[in-house]
């Protein structure tokens, strides 16, 4: 079995706290998956640990057969995987234009990365218009398109989408969503961690329930959306 | 009205020195978190740099053709840029790095440990007492409407000048200028974008030390002297041009340092030599009560 990304054992604290406990879980190649849980579960840990944002985690990470546990943020971005953060984080001192360029901070044929440029803003028509705009003068929807566009700017074979829906107008969590089904149609998977249970389910392959730092359920997105522990809690009966 | 223009340019000349190692101070503490007590030092160490260069080589103080003495100060202000690039490396890689992202106060009482170090290593090597360093450019003094400025003035102002428009460019126009804004912002995210942070804090570390020793070797030979103390009050009158200023911008800091170099000339002038380095100070406490952020705004700490 030849899963893109698989995690093994992963262990997360942050100082006494174990904020996850020892869980496994992969992503094949050409899939979206989502981590469901509450706000605390551990799903922004698992998603800084793959990227090789926190300092104390156990177990193994490997996408494509390269072990990921021991490269710091930059080396985990350089193979091919992507973040984009909860909470959008664009850089709001620098121009949309800056801030796609450093999304591809890591790629050297600058003609590859401004043929991507331009693919990226033919995406997000909104960011082409608003392109000498500093980052910080955008409101959320846009920023959060200009975080998955950065994101998207280093040719990344998988993305790492946390809390997209968050902070962000129904219609807009909608129009996000329907996106990343675009995305996966490029050949790009996706592990996102989602508190909007009903959005995630809607587009995802397949997803894993996270309570207090473990992996409580994982199935198929049409199975997850017919349990009865989802439902209840997640999608209000 | 003479007297005005007069203090003017001096305080305009002063300023932009101010501004050059306030800017290497603003640049390691926006781009790291990180107090770098040491800048001041690395400051001493570039005028000790042309100190020892300019009397190796033996260079006459008069009677050199004026390309010939551009020549030298171009020589000597290299040199010193390269020993303090190098001073500001080693000590990045062995101080700053291993104590940043800690409890703020670490790298502050470490580089407060390297600037004795290096204050108490000058006194050794060179003695207690100021050092004499003969100047390059030839002296030659301009008069325009009963201004004096000097030549060494000039150049003072010129290098601080070119310095800071280097390193605008850095910052805006250059690929790891535009690695090193986003790290100052938000170093996890900039990570995560393939920059390799640890590399972006060496730069900037070198960067910051290069700029100090520059305005070194140009005081050191505006005031022809070199002092094994002479970074402490330079030094803290920059790191409150730093703190005035806010470390967003980096135009706010070389407008404060001119400021604070202007404000220090007319005080002088009009009022009393004695109280030019209250300025500073006056300055930085009423910042301080009406707008802690600095006046043109910080990041976060």
């Amino acid at each position: 079995m030849n899963a893109l990304l698989q995690v093994k054992g992963l262990e997360v604290t942050y100082g006494p706290v174990r904020a996850v406990k020892g869980i496994d879980l992969e992503v094949p190649k050409g899939e979206i998956r989502a981590i469901l849980g509450a706000n605390g579960a551990g799903k922004s840990s698992i998603i800084r640990a793959i990227m090789g944002l926190v300092k104390s985690r156990r177990g193994t990470l490997t996408l494509a057969d390269r072990e990921l546990q021991r490269l710091p943020p930059h080396m985990v971005n350089q193979l091919g995987i992507a973040w984009v953060p909860e909470g959008r984080q664009i850089f709001s001192t620098l121009t949309v234009h800056e801030n796609l360029l450093m999304g591809a901070f890591g790629q050297r044929h600058a003609q590859e990365v401004r043929a991507r440029q331009e693919q990226i803003m033919e995406l997000f028509p909104i960011l082409k218009a608003r392109q000498a705009q500093l980052g910080g003068s955008l409101s959320g929807g846009e920023q959060q398109m200009l975080a998955i566009g950065r994101a998207l700017m280093s040719n990344p074979v998988l993305l790492l989408m946390d809390e997209p829906s968050l902070g962000l107008a129904p219609r807009v969590v909608q129009y996000l969503f329907d996106l990343t089904r675009e995305i996966r149609a490029r050949g790009i998977s996706i592990l996102m961690a989602e508190q909007n249970a009903r959005q995630a389910l809607r587009v995802a392959d397949y997803a894993y329930l996270l309570e207090v730092g473990e992996i409580r359920d994982s199935g198929p997105a049409r199975d997850m959306e017919a349990s009865e522990r989802v439902r209840q809690v997640y999608l209000g009966g | 009205m003479e007297q005005f223009f007069q203090q003017l340019i001096n305080g305009i000349m002063i300023g932009s020195t101010y501004a050059v190692v306030a800017l290497g101070f603003g640049l390691i503490f926006s781009v790291m978190r990180v107090v770098n007590l040491a800048h001041p030092e690395i400051f001493m160490v570039g005028a000790y740099v042309a100190f020892v260069v300019i009397t190796r080589l033996h260079v006459p103080g008069q009677g050199l053709g004026v390309s010939v003495a551009v020549g030298v100060f171009l020589l000597v202000l290299v040199l010193a840029m390269v020993v303090t690039g190098v001073v500001g490396l080693v000590l990045e890689r062995l101080v700053v790095r291993p104590t940043r992202g800690t409890y703020i106060l670490t790298p502050f009482i470490a580089t407060s440990g390297v600037s004795i170090v290096l204050q108490n290593g000058a006194q050794r090597v060179f003695g207690p007492d100021p050092v004499r360093v003969p100047s390059v450019i030839p002296a030659h003094t301009f008069v325009v409407s009963g201004v004096r400025v000097t030549s060494m003035q000039i150049t003072t102002v010129l290098t601080a000048v070119l310095i800071m428009l280097a390193l605008r460019y850095y910052v805006y126009r250059t690929r790891w200028g535009r690695a090193t804004r986003a790290v100052a912002e938000k170093p996890d995210v900039a990570a995560a974008c393939g920059v390799n942070v640890n590399l972006v804090s060496q730069l900037t570390v070198s960067i910051a030390s290069i700029m100090a020793g520059a305005a070194g070797v140009t005081l050191g030979l505006l005031y022809s002297s070199a002092a094994p103390f002479m970074g402490l009050l330079f030094g803290l009158k920059s790191f409150v041009c730093m703190l005035v200023a806010g470390n967003r911008y980096i135009e706010a800091i070389m407008a404060v340092g001119l400021l604070l170099g202007v404000v220090e000339a007319m005080v002088t002038g009009y009022v009393s030599s004695n109280l030019r380095d209250a300025v500073a100070f006056a300055l930085l406490l009423a910042v301080l009560f009406f707008r802690p952020q600095g006046l043109f705004g910080s990041y976060e700490v």
